[in-house]
């Protein structure tokens, strides 16, 4: 019997690829399906086995080779194609199924000595909690746990959008050409950013939240 | 003489039950498997002759036929040693056939008759309640996983005697029982915390995002502005696991063989964290060696 891989180990959890352009590209895109279905089915000659992987991915990565591409502290010292070849490591398709892209800055100094305290992990998690528990009691019949499982179906039943949102949506599609997918993602990220706030409908700033986060529809 | 034991086997992350018939007859001494078994359960034949000559029981110069029914069905894995040797027990007139009748029989043996540990114990036992069956008799090292599955009775067993001095009503096994409110209570892992976290508002808001609705989330930077360390603490702020989310996860893991022996159910989320080298049935599942057949 085929023993299950990473990505049904990380069932429910998180699928961590810490440098994702060092990855080999056909391993990559092995994750295309699963991201989608939530489920693996691995095909051999005498069987064929599925088992599942509605797992969360967590990706990092650094914009080019040498690392500072877009950087205010340093120059890039990459060529344009290589910054475009090492960019390309992760295809279209991939990227697509990325809820969130987010450029991380680096840490001032200012930040790095104050003696501040950040907020506790244990803080945050009683936000998320809060959050997913809205999630469980409103998809109690609909056999699913969160945000990122809504069907197009259920998004069509849970999302509504009032006519402000509904426009800043369809300017984002129509200036950042979103594909239809780009499109529902930003609707569900919408509405767990309402979940968060405790909020029942989904407002403009929810949804102009949520589209700020799709930053490589913009690059590319 | 023919004797029936139910056992189990999986089918992906499902359990499915099987059927095992033992024969003894007269004719050439022979030991025969049919069901479609895979090479695990071929061996077999020496595990459980071994295991009944050592607990002091001649085992007879006959034909024997095992079979795993439905036959149709592809069966793997080394948990069924348990049931074969009780099947030719009952044939042997040691124990009777009748008794093993509300029991599903899952595990494999040693030379010496011990019960070794198996994967997959969970879906296999929630199976076979979902099906009717009460009572289970498995290896001693899988009763925690074993015990999650509410309203069945489980009876750990660590050795061939054991089990047959319990099925003959001579010395009982306890049934194993656990209290899963406790365990569900009892997620408090410790993990690296966001508080070391100096700055970085926008990526810690984004992470909260993802974490509260299960989104997937790409962090682009360069080097040393702390992507890696906050993707790490995110295991801490991951929302509590509902029973069933927790119990398939555990089903997974199970198969895998990858559940510490104290622990009955994964109470935590994973967190994994494969390196770059990773070949692709590693990350999306298959055969860890190539097959001999």
């Amino acid at each position: 019997m085929p023993k299950p891989g990473e990505i049904s180990l990380a069932h429910y959890g998180v699928l961590f690829l810490d440098e994702i352009p060092e990855f080999k590209r056909e391993t990559l895109e092995l994750l295309r399906e699963p991201l989608e279905d939530g489920r693996i089915t691995i095909s051999r000659v005498q069987s064929s086995y599925t088992y599942p992987s509605k797992f969360m991915l967590i990706a990092s990565m650094n914009p080019c080779p040498c690392g500072y591409y877009g950087s205010k502290e340093k120059e890039c010292t990459c060529t344009i194609d290589q910054v475009n070849k090492y960019i390309s490591k992760l295809s279209g398709p991939l990227i697509d199924r990325i809820d969130i892209h987010i450029e991380v800055q680096p840490v001032k100094f200012d930040d790095l000595s104050s003696n501040q305290e950040a907020e506790s992990s244990e803080h945050i998690k009683q936000r998320v909690n809060k959050a997913r528990k809205i999630q469980l009691e409103r998809y109690k019949n609909d056999n699913i746990y969160s945000n990122s499982e809504l069907t197009p179906d259920l998004i069509k039943k849970y999302c509504k959008l009032d006519e402000k949102a509904k426009n800043i949506l369809k300017d984002a599609f129509n200036k950042l050409g979103l594909s239809a997918r780009a499109h529902d993602k930003v609707i569900k990220l919408a509405r767990t950013i309402a979940d968060l706030e405790g909020s029942k409908d989904i407002n403009f700033l929810h949804v102009a939240e949520a589209i700020q986060y799709r930053n490589l529809d913009r690059k590319i | 003489m023919l004797s029936q034991v139910k056992s189990m086997t999986l089918i992906g992350i499902q359990g499915f039950l099987v059927n095992i018939q033992v024969d003894v007859s007269s004719g050439l001494p022979s030991w025969d498997v049919v069901g479609l078994p895979d090479i695990s359960i071929k061996e077999s034949k020496q595990r459980v002759k071994a295991s009944i000559k050592n607990i002091g029981f001649n085992l007879p110069s006959r034909r024997i036929v095992i079979n795993l029914a439905p036959a149709n069905i592809k069966k793997v894995g080394s948990f069924f040693d348990l049931p074969i040797a009780l099947g030719i027990l009952c044939d042997l007139n040691i124990i009777n056939n009748d008794d093993l009748e509300d029991y599903v029989i899952i595990g494999e043996l040693s030379l010496d008759g011990s019960i070794n540990k198996i994967n997959g114990i969970l879906p296999m036992c929630i199976e076979a309640f979902r099906l009717g069956i009460k009572k289970a008799i498995i290896p001693y090292a899988n009763r925690c996983e074993a015990s999650v599955v509410k309203g069945m009775e489980i009876y750990p067993a660590k050795h061939l005697i054991e089990v047959i001095s319990h099925i003959n009503k001579s010395k009982q096994i306890n049934p194993f029982l656990i209290d899963l409110n406790s365990i569900l209570s009892n997620n408090n892992k410790t993990y690296l915390d966001f508080s070391s976290v100096k700055g970085q508002e926008k990526i810690k808001r984004a992470l909260e995002i993802a974490a509260s609705g299960g989104h997937n989330c790409l962090l682009i930077g360069s080097p040393g502005s702390g992507k890696t360390m906050m993707a790490k603490r995110l295991p801490s702020i991951l929302p509590d696991l509902s029973f069933n989310e927790s119990l398939e996860i555990t089903k997974i893991h199970s198969i895998a063989g990858i559940i510490p022996q104290d622990t009955p159910l994964i109470v935590n989320r994973p967190f994994r964290n494969p390196h770059h080298t990773i070949s692709k049935s590693a990350l999306v599942g298959g055969r860890c060696y190539a097959k001999t057949r």
